[in-house]
């Protein structure tokens, strides 16, 4: 199944990418940075890797 | 707690359609509320275009498009005529809105697209995602106003009933991440909510790509509400790479050089169409590859011809599809992608669902359709300009009815019981979870509904549908409410499947990819017709209307030949 990593140390919380996902599977966790909280229905599809400004998040599709 | 909102005119829905239908309404000077299950600009199918909008361009000849679209008996091809020039203005539009198109110096470039012996598509140079985020700007920036991330579940309506003898006067929902629910009072409501197919479906199913919540909402919802449907049997099949829930890119692959071949690297659609070969018609190239597949000759595309330069330009064009590809691991300079076909929903070939007037009106007053939830949309390799014309006529026709009408107030029976619907599933203790039984209808579609239908495993499935619904489905927990619109679009889903299901069996004959194995013959005798569904109290009701003459430009020969997958059991050149 596809999945987001995110490298909490560039992600700076801004939430965009929690705003657009098509598929609604990130949040941000207590910490303010971007997690899969409906990691089983991520599609792959890139959208939150392209929209992050600070190069925080890599789409794994295997 | 209900948030109460107060509206002209409520489209459902933000890809193309959606966009289009509330920007011409907004033109009216109506007020437009836009409500979008996830975010406008990012969701359904539009976001994840493949690259090209094929568009009519002044000095095109008609008559090229006509053929060049393969529009069969079934298709109102006089309506695909008169949106030609619609698609141009929204070519223009949308270049104004700043999208951003391949260009040579200010002209758009037009390359290729299957099914065309011309060049016709404008190719976008970011990709869908940067389409749809323009034409969001553009939409909002005439005054739209945009719900993002409510789901809406039930259609309100005049006389409190569903089916409806009255009329549609609003809708309810949900936000999916907070659960406060809206009642939306609308003079008009117009729906664009896409195609239907099974969703969230597992890589390597043969039930559908992204995006993948696309379970027929409002389909669904228009049904319930007492609308006819119609060419739900005629959804058609869809193909996607193996593994991979990306959508196959074909409007820029195939005219960039891309080859289907079996597993022994022959091009297989010599046996189809030797002389356009990948170029062919889209339902021909579908059913093709889904025939191949069938046949176990392991359908492929093959992209080691595409120029380097060229591969760098669809990077660009079809993003999500590169990205997916090289995320897998694949070195398309040396390996081919292995391609499946996926079955039971609308976002293949034709579009279906409402039937709509040429102006969008569905069976129901007050309740509008342009799009793939419609019975207008015509599909193969055209998706995005019929999406986009089919909702400005719906959202002109609005407009103008708004002028003439009141809002209504919500029934408050009616909208208490759609408020209790709408927690059953988060409220119950007993039910079964969602994953079970959506792997479990999963694998009923997959074993009992292939490419080759017939009518016992038609009805093994529709009994087995219905015994699920019956008993798990409408019983389901929601652990949260994002969830519960899993949960509300597999209801969606359910209901919508048992009208196709129903459909499948109605249809005796074989067409395109609708192929029945008891039914064997393409019937233009019997058969230029439109099958309707419409719910009459509980049951639903099927039967069938012969397509209007002025349909057809080109003239329907009353042939009755037998369908292609019947003619021979291996492809005449197999190897020996």
């Amino acid at each position: 199944m596809p999945r987001v990593e995110v490298n909490k140390t560039a992600c700076t919380g801004c939430g965009v990418c929690v705003e657009t996902c098509p598929t609604d599977v990130l949040r941000l966790d207590p910490e303010n940075k971007a997690i899969m909280a409906y990691a089983e229905d991520c599609q792959g599809c890139f959208v939150c890797q392209w929209d992050c400004s600070y190069e925080a998040i890599r789409v794994r599709i295997r | 707690m209900v948030t109460q909102l107060k509206t002209d005119i409520l489209v459902i829905g933000g890809g193309i359609a959606g966009a289009f239908a509330a920007y011409k309404a907004r033109q009216s000077g109506a007020r437009v509320l836009l409500v979008d299950r996830s975010y406008f600009g990012r969701s359904g199918c539009s976001a994840l275009a493949s690259g090209v909008y094929p568009s009519y361009m002044p000095g095109d000849s008609v008559d090229d498009w006509i053929k060049g679209l393969g529009a069969g008996p079934l298709v109102n091809q006089a309506l695909l005529v008169k949106s030609l020039p619609v698609m141009y203005e929204h070519l223009m539009t949308m270049d104004r809105w700043g999208v951003k198109w391949l260009k040579e110096g200010r002209e758009i470039v037009r390359l290729g697209a299957p099914g065309r012996t011309f060049k016709n598509g404008a190719w976008m140079a970011e990709g869908g995602p940067q389409m749809m985020m323009a034409v969001r700007a553009g939409v909002m920036e005439s005054g739209v106003e945009v719900l993002n991330r409510v789901a809406v579940t039930q259609l309100l309506t005049s006389d409190g009933k569903l089916p409806t003898e009255g009329r549609v006067v609003g809708a309810v929902g949900f936000h999916v991440r907070s659960g406060e629910i809206y009642a939306i009072q609308a003079k008009a409501t117009v729906m664009c909510t896409g195609p239907y197919k099974f969703p969230y479906p597992w890589p390597g199913s043969t039930l559908g790509y992204m995006p993948v919540d696309l379970s027929g909402d409002g389909i669904a919802m228009m049904l319930s509400a007492g609308a006819q449907l119609s060419r739900l049997e005629l959804g058609g099949i869809n193909l996607n790479p193996d593994n991979l829930l990306c959508a196959p890119g074909l409007e820029s692959l195939m005219p960039s050089g891309a080859k289907f071949v079996d597993k022994n690297g022959r091009r297989f659609l010599e046996d189809y169409d030797p002389k356009r070969m990948e170029m062919t018609s889209r339902a021909l190239l579908y059913f093709a590859i889904a025939h191949q597949k069938e046949l176990g000759n392991i359908p492929s595309m093959d992209l080691r011809e595409i120029t380097p330069e060229r591969m760098e330009l669809l990077r660009r064009v079809i993003p999500i599809v590169i990205s997916s590809y090289e995320g897998l691991g694949l070195d398309v300079t040396k390996e081919s992608v292995p391609y499946s076909y996926q079955v039971a929903g609308t976002a293949g070939i034709f579009g279906a669902g409402a039937r709509v007037t040429e102006s969008g009106n569905t069976t129901i007053p007050g309740l509008f359709a342009g799009g793939t939830c419609t019975d207008l949309a015509y599909l193969p390799g055209g998706h995005l300009p019929f999406c986009s014309v089919t909702g400005h006529w719906a959202g002109d026709t609005a407009g103008a009815y708004v002028a003439k009408a009141e809002l209504t107030p919500l029934l408050p029976r009616q909208l208490e019981q759609a408020v209790q619907a709408i927690k059953a599933p988060l409220e119950r203790r007993d039910g079964p979870a969602y994953g079970p039984v959506h792997r479990r209808l999963g694998e009923l579609m997959m074993q009992k509904v292939g490419l080759v239908l017939h009518a016992q495993r038609l009805q093994e499935a529709l009994s087995e549908l219905l015994d699920l619904r019956e008993n798990e489905i409408s019983r389901l927990e929601a652990r949260d409410h994002h969830e519960l619109a899993k949960v509300w679009g597999l209801m969606h889903y359910t209901q919508v499947l048992e009208a196709t299901l129903r459909a499948y069996l109605y249809r005796t004959e074989s067409r395109v990819a609708f192929i029945r194995e008891d039914f064997p013959i393409i019937d233009n005798v019997n058969w230029v017709k439109m099958v309707i569904v419409q719910r009459q109290g509980a049951a639903l009701k099927l039967w069938d209307e012969p397509l209007p003459e002025s349909f057809h430009l080109i003239p329907v020969r009353p042939t009755q030949n037998l369908h292609l997958v019947f003619r021979r059991k291996e492809p005449s050149h197999a190897p020996r």
